[in-house]
């Protein structure tokens, strides 16, 4: 009897299953369709009521007005040069200690450091926050760029100390050596033998922290004034506006996540070992 | 000198540069951090700030609003896990079968996870929206009742849980999906040949098989969740009243809103000391990982 009800239960399962996956996939991905809408709807189209899903003209005129913006200009620059040198800052120092982890079982300060890192990683970043403020307004580094880069960077080491170490350990030391037998030194076995062969975990996890970075909030929110803005802090900046500008809020955090999306769907093997990074062996 | 010393001298070296960050911008602000704490400093106070001892600390554990939010992140942490657990675990098993089109449906699933957390918590507050909001037509149009999610104590503490979620349930998915890849198949098919059905397969064989992964999901989850902060933040500001007020965004209100820095380096203090336990339950998942 089982037989024959078999064929039936699994078409059945199938249909299910497709049909909670297709809810999942319109949960998942309305708001950012909302988002995209929005940022190309006129005033009218955004308030009506029934909400315009399909049936309105798009324009453009949401992004023109961001561009017009000369500070929208100067914040975009600010995120985009933050975010590159302190990811590059946290994988120098990163890649550093990640090739002492992964090379050497055993060395002063090896264990203090392995603690300390899940600890950072632990820690919600506003208990630094009120501190830093009085600290840097003291020294005169409030909306300072290069204080904020420093931080970024100190607050996305865990995670690319774990993933480095990880790809260094997937590096067979014996190359090393031979290459060491032959005589080139230290910088030449950085820029020749590892680099060449880290080129994937590293430009995952150079991808990884900076979309960490991209994202950051907390720390510009508190320590960045004017001069040193960046987008998702300006983005944030339309909550307090009485009229609630939600074409321009939607255009500004269009191009916030529109990079994103598409890195999620590029990178998604890497961006998940990042998230887990740590508490996960490979 | 041996060649095991200088290569210990060089590891040391190495790691000299994360030490020197960790120290001046984690540990610095932290030693800063408990300086304040014992003092009286305010943001535009008037008295001369001076040494008070423990005095921040006592007025916190007396603190009635203290212990609610400790009370609403413990909500918000088990109210998430109850919602994401389920649902990232379930959609990976839908994955799981291989069905034609998995990978389209895997890709579409991931996107939320790495959004802007500001950006996607000020689209949600819209669509949030009592009067012009689109879950309220949606509600309506199905014949139910409109929310004033962001206006009502439990409404608002569903609608920060449910922007999380969102942006969660998706890591929890591919976790899970992953500790599915590498579980061992012939206990499934001894299983199967015994005449278990699919539900007796996943409770009895798989979920304890992949208990090692759920350790990690959780403590992550845990953790992430302590540290929630933007999409609060954006949605609520804590509120209404103090309906969604963390214990991270009560250390901001304490010292950005009330300029309380003292009192807020004080609550800083004591979130840092509950990172320690914190610390032991993330040695312990990632010692079951191996």
């Amino acid at each position: 009897m089982s037989r024959r009800r078999r064929p039936f239960g699994v078409i059945v399962g199938r249909a299910v299953s497709y049909v909670l996956l297709i809810v999942a996939v319109l949960v998942a991905l309305f708001p950012v369709f909302w988002t995209l809408s929005t940022s190309v709807k006129n005033r009218v189209d955004t308030f009506a009521n029934p909400p315009q899903f399909f049936d309105f003209v798009p324009t453009w005129k949401n992004y023109q007005n961001l561009f017009d913006d000369a500070q929208f200009v100067t914040v975009l620059r600010n995120t985009l040069i933050m975010t590159i040198s302190s990811t590059i800052l946290c994988l120098l120092v990163g890649g550093l200690s990640a090739y002492a982890l992964a090379r050497r079982p055993r060395f002063p300060g090896r264990r203090p450091l392995e603690v300390g890192l899940v600890l950072v990683r632990a820690m919600p970043g506003i208990v630094l926050l009120v501190p830093l403020f009085n600290l840097l307004s003291d020294l005169g580094l409030y909306d300072n760029r290069l204080a904020l880069i420093a931080l970024y960077a100190a607050t996305n080491l865990p995670f690319a100390i774990w993933l480095l170490t990880s790809f260094f350990e997937h590096v067979p030391y014996e190359l090393e050596e031979s290459a060491q037998v032959e005589g080139a030194n230290g910088w030449q076995l950085a820029t020749r033998v590892l680099l060449p062969l880290l080129g994937p975990g590293l430009s995952a996890t150079a991808i990884f922290i900076a979309l960490l970075s991209w994202n950051e909030f907390l720390i510009p929110v508190i320590l960045a004034g004017e001069s040193s803005k960046t987008l998702p802090v300006f983005i944030s900046g339309f909550i307090s506006n009485r009229t609630l500008d939600w074409g321009p809020m939607a255009a500004a955090s269009s191009l916030a996540i529109i990079p994103i999306a598409f890195l999620t769907v590029v990178a998604q093997r890497w961006l998940v070992s990042g998230l887990s990074s740590g508490a996960v062996k490979e | 000198m041996t060649t095991g010393r200088r290569r210990s001298l060089t590891s040391v070296l190495l790691t000299l540069p994360a030490w020197l960050m960790i120290v001046a911008l984690i540990m610095v602000p932290i030693a800063v951090g408990f300086y304040l704490s014992l003092r009286n400093e305010k943001i535009g106070g008037f008295v001369e700030p001076q040494y008070v001892g423990f005095d921040n600390y006592q007025t916190e554990i007396a603190n009635k609003v203290f212990w609610e939010a400790a009370l609403t992140t413990v909500k918000i942490m088990i109210l998430g896990l109850a919602i994401q657990l389920p649902i990232g675990i379930g959609l990976a098993l839908l994955l799981h079968q291989n069905l034609k089109g998995t990978r389209l449906f895997r890709s579409a699933l991931l996107i939320p996870m790495l959004l802007t957390p500001v950006a996607v918590g000020l689209m949600w507050r819209f669509m949030y929206d009592g009067d012009l909001g689109v879950i309220n037509w949606l509600l309506e149009t199905a014949g139910l009742g409109r929310i004033q999610w962001l206006g009502d104590d439990l409404a608002a503490l569903f609608a920060v849980v449910l922007v999380d979620s969102w942006q969660s349930i998706p890591f929890v998915m591919l976790l899970t999906l992953a500790g599915l890849a590498g579980l061992p198949t012939s206990p499934l098919e001894a299983a199967k040949v015994d005449g278990a059905g699919p539900w007796q397969v996943f409770w009895l064989v798989i979920l304890p098989m992949l208990r090692p992964v759920i350790g990690v999901i959780l403590i992550i989850r845990v953790i992430d969740t302590y540290k929630l902060f933007d999409a609060i933040f954006i949605l609520t500001r804590g509120g209404p009243g103090t309906a969604t007020q963390t214990l991270g965004i009560l250390n901001y209100n304490t010292g950005f809103n009330f300029l309380a820095t003292s009192r807020a380096a004080a609550i800083g203090i004591a979130l840092t000391v509950i990172t320690i336990p914190l610390y032991l339950l993330w040695a312990k998942a990632a010692r079951g990982q191996r």
